[in-house]
């Protein structure tokens, strides 16, 4: 027993001092930019790979099979292929910090790209931009990554804001449904109420009004007592802000109670082709088939782009570089279309790659014919104007798919 | 001192400085990581006291985990306290949380109780909302960066020796950990700690010894709160941000998850049971990246296991000092 115990003394003594020494060792630090050599570029990012929100891990899959094609065929941007390493983060924010961190300490990405969710990447923010890390085309349509800029000079945005989709809402309404009473279902959190908010600013000055707006919880089973409600206030016009299940359930719950409203509205985040062909019940519920919602990408299943060569391309890419995607989820184009992107960026950056240019870069950027976007849309940021996607198209769902009509709507926030 | 106890303090500064130089082998990020652990080992010391020792089933542990977190973000942020003075506070506020739902909670038993807890995990996020203006709703609080958090990109001075952000939280968290596990192995041998088990193996019995089943039962969910406060304040503190979803439901379960790999009913295994809860969905998601893959291999894994080692980590370490005994 003693010897045992003396045994135990001398080797945590020994512990101990090594220990003190490595943790002093471990406090230096230095170098230069992190995650780029001559033939190579680390990206990183947080993606909801389990959880409630799985299925935009498509916008991850996406962006990662662009890269795959681009290193494959262009050997990657001026001579630097790039890798883009994703983590899970189960939607939940007080994941995506370690995860984060780990991204950057650990693998020592050079940038954080496309990483999605509004509070998730809420969460990172202070911290990547006191690392001097840029959080590149985070994958949220909060008003906050353009807003907010000057603070947070190392992130930036992508997608039209939620505010910039709520006003074309606005504005359209106004336009062609003089005198429409418009019942508001939306999620409680910022998302929602931001949709809310650019839809009343539209409407500003027009003879379109919000009569009712019941919001809902994310964590709520269903939003049953909304829609009663809001059909009980006497609107003619649902204006849909959620996410795709709750957006699903509106749809069913008002048909179900015989509510035949002139116009639906249906947000982005809710309206891809998959959501729409499960909210019309194999065609049964026709209320679908009057629904608005807005557009920045080309639609796989959108007949239209069929012999586009961009959507040719699309398909391809998905077929070779993720073959057990489905590839008409249009998640995988948004993803495509943010790797196109930031690619152009690193390209636009120079030989001589550093944070820093990438910064500048992106300061003054202009980028055009992202082939994955509808025609005639640009990624720009110049001077206060830190809101790189600002236009988009309204598009109706008719025949079991969307079409685009109109000409582009721009929106400027600044 | 009897044998026995010598023992035990031999066997906790053996683990005390296993604690202690991890950080020297692993590299900086890992120490975050092993920071986590340190956090789930004083939220499974309480859920062990309550479900463990004394029969409790809590399905909402994430709730007073949440109640902490909030604690010491609102302090820091509104009040301007300084992050590890909000740690007592974290604790007063949990631990009342705690007997005022044990209150009501003691009345009820098995499934039952699991019912009501569960609830309460279900209902924090959106309480959380309703209170937009006291708890910074959906949006969150951000702790990085404010003069309160210790240590963020500049490294802490302690007696000389600069710590750097990740290490200065490994050792914040296991010192409280350390520090948790004496206090709860302290209460679970004494009186109380009887008193728990009694609860747990008969009330009937209980209450002929003269045992009262409310004050136990309510003295548990305290107890088991306070801890559980103390690690939503260090993980509040060590991801240095809240907002409703970093407490979700699925917290809860997972504590549950991590208290069965422990072992019910003892403090031996705890820290395996805190290690699966942080690395279990690292590895998982190593395996296969693919839709629904993670949660699939997740799964499995914590059946196997459940499977071959009924009792837990815990179990294990009984064995294996049985063999030794021989």
């Amino acid at each position: 027993m003693n010897r045992k115990l003396i045994m135990t003394c001398v080797s945590l003594v020994a512990a101990l001092a090594l220990g003190v020494t490595a943790a002093i060792a471990g406090t230096v630090r230095g170098g230069a930019d992190p995650g780029v050599t001559d033939n190579s570029i680390l990206l990183g990012g947080t993606a909801p790979l389990t959880g409630p929100a799985s299925q935009y891990a498509s916008v991850a899959r996406g962006a990662e099979a662009f890269f795959k094609y681009l290193n494959a065929t262009k050997g990657g941007v001026n001579g630097r292929k790039i890798t883009y390493k994703y983590s899970d983060d189960a939607y939940n924010p007080a994941q995506s910090v370690p995860v984060t961190r780990q991204l950057v300490e650990q693998d020592k990405v050079f940038a954080v790209f496309n990483s999605l969710g509004t509070a998730h990447n809420v969460a990172v923010r202070p911290y990547l931009n006191a690392m001097k890390v840029p959080q590149l085309f985070v994958a949220s349509g909060a008003t906050t990554w353009g807003r907010d800029y000057s603070q947070y000079p190392y992130t930036i945005g992508f997608q039209p804001s939620y505010q910039a989709e709520g006003w074309v809402y606005g504005k359209y309404l106004a336009r062609t449904a003089p005198g429409a009473k418009i019942a508001v279902l939306f999620q409680n959190d910022d998302y929602g109420k931001d949709l809310l908010g650019g839809l009343k600013r539209g409407l500003q000055r027009s003879k379109v009004k919000v009569i009712a707006a019941q919001p809902y919880e994310v964590t709520s089973p269903d939003v049953a007592s909304q829609i009663a409600k809001l059909k009980a206030s006497g609107a003619d016009t649902l204006a849909i802000f959620a996410t795709p299940t709750f957006a699903i359930q509106a749809y069913q719950f008002a048909n179900k109670l015989g509510w035949k409203p002139k116009h639906v509205i249906n947000n982005a985040v809710a309206s891809a082709s998959t959501t729409m062909q499960i909210a019309s019940s194999a065609g049964q519920n026709k209320l679908v088939n009057s629904t608005i919602s807005i557009q920045f990408l080309k639609d796989p299943t959108d007949p239209k782009w069929k012999n586009d060569p961009a959507m040719k391309l699309y398909r391809s890419i998905m077929k070779k570089y993720a073959p057990s995607a489905n590839a008409s989820d249009p998640l995988h184009v948004y993803g495509m279309a943010s790797a196109w992107t930031v690619s152009d960026a690193l390209k636009k950056a120079g030989k001589n790659l550093t944070r820093e240019s990438l910064r500048k870069t992106l300061d003054t950027f202009t980028s055009a014919g992202n082939p994955f976007m509808l025609p005639g849309i640009a990624v720009k940021t110049a001077g206060k104007d830190h809101y790189p996607v600002e236009q988009m198209l309204l598009q109706k769902w008719q025949n079991n798919a969307w079409s685009s009509f109109g000409g582009l709507w721009g929106y400027r926030a600044s | 001192m009897s044998r026995a106890t010598l023992k035990t303090l031999a066997v906790f500064a053996a683990l005390s400085g296993v604690v202690f130089v991890i950080p020297a082998f692993v590299n900086d990020f890992r120490a975050q990581q092993f920071a986590y652990v340190g956090v789930y080992v004083v939220a499974l010391t309480g859920l062990n006291i309550l479900t463990g020792y004394t029969g409790q089933i809590s399905l909402g542990h994430g709730a007073f985990m949440a109640i902490g977190g909030y604690t010491t973000s609102i302090l820091m942020i509104d009040h301007g306290v300084k992050d590890i003075a909000t740690i007592p506070f974290a604790i007063v506020v949990a631990g009342v949380a705690g007997v005022l739902f044990g209150l009501p909670a003691a009345r009820l038993s098995g499934l039952y109780l699991a019912l009501a807890t569960f609830g309460v995990a279900l209902a924090t996020p959106a309480v959380i909302k309703k209170f937009e203006g006291f708890t910074g709703g959906g949006t969150g609080v951000n702790l990085f960066g404010t003069p309160e958090l210790t240590a963020s990109l500049t490294p802490v001075e302690i007696i000389g020796f600069g710590l750097d952000f990740n290490n200065w939280l490994y050792y914040l968290c296991w010192t409280l950990a350390l520090v948790g596990y004496v206090v709860a192995w302290l209460i679970l041998r004494g009186r109380t700690g009887r008193a728990f088990r009694a609860v747990r193996d008969s009330e009937t019995a209980a209450v002929s010894s003269g045992i009262s089943l409310t004050r136990t039962k309510v003295l548990a969910f305290g107890i088991s709160a306070a801890y559980a406060g103390a690690a939503g304040s260090l993980f509040a503190i060590t991801t240095t941000f809240v907002n409703p979803d970093t407490y979700p439901v699925t917290l809860s379960i997972f504590l549950l998850v991590g208290i069965v790999v422990a072992g019910l009913g003892s403090l031996k295994g705890l820290i395996a049971g805190a290690i699966f809860i942080q690395f279990m969905p690292l590895w998982a998601q190593n395996v296969s990246k693919s839709p629904g893959a993670p949660a699939v291999v997740y799964g499995v894994a914590l059946i196997l296991l459940i499977l071959v080692l009924p009792g837990g980590a815990s179990g294990v370490i009984a064995r294996l000092q049985q063999l030794v005994r021989r």
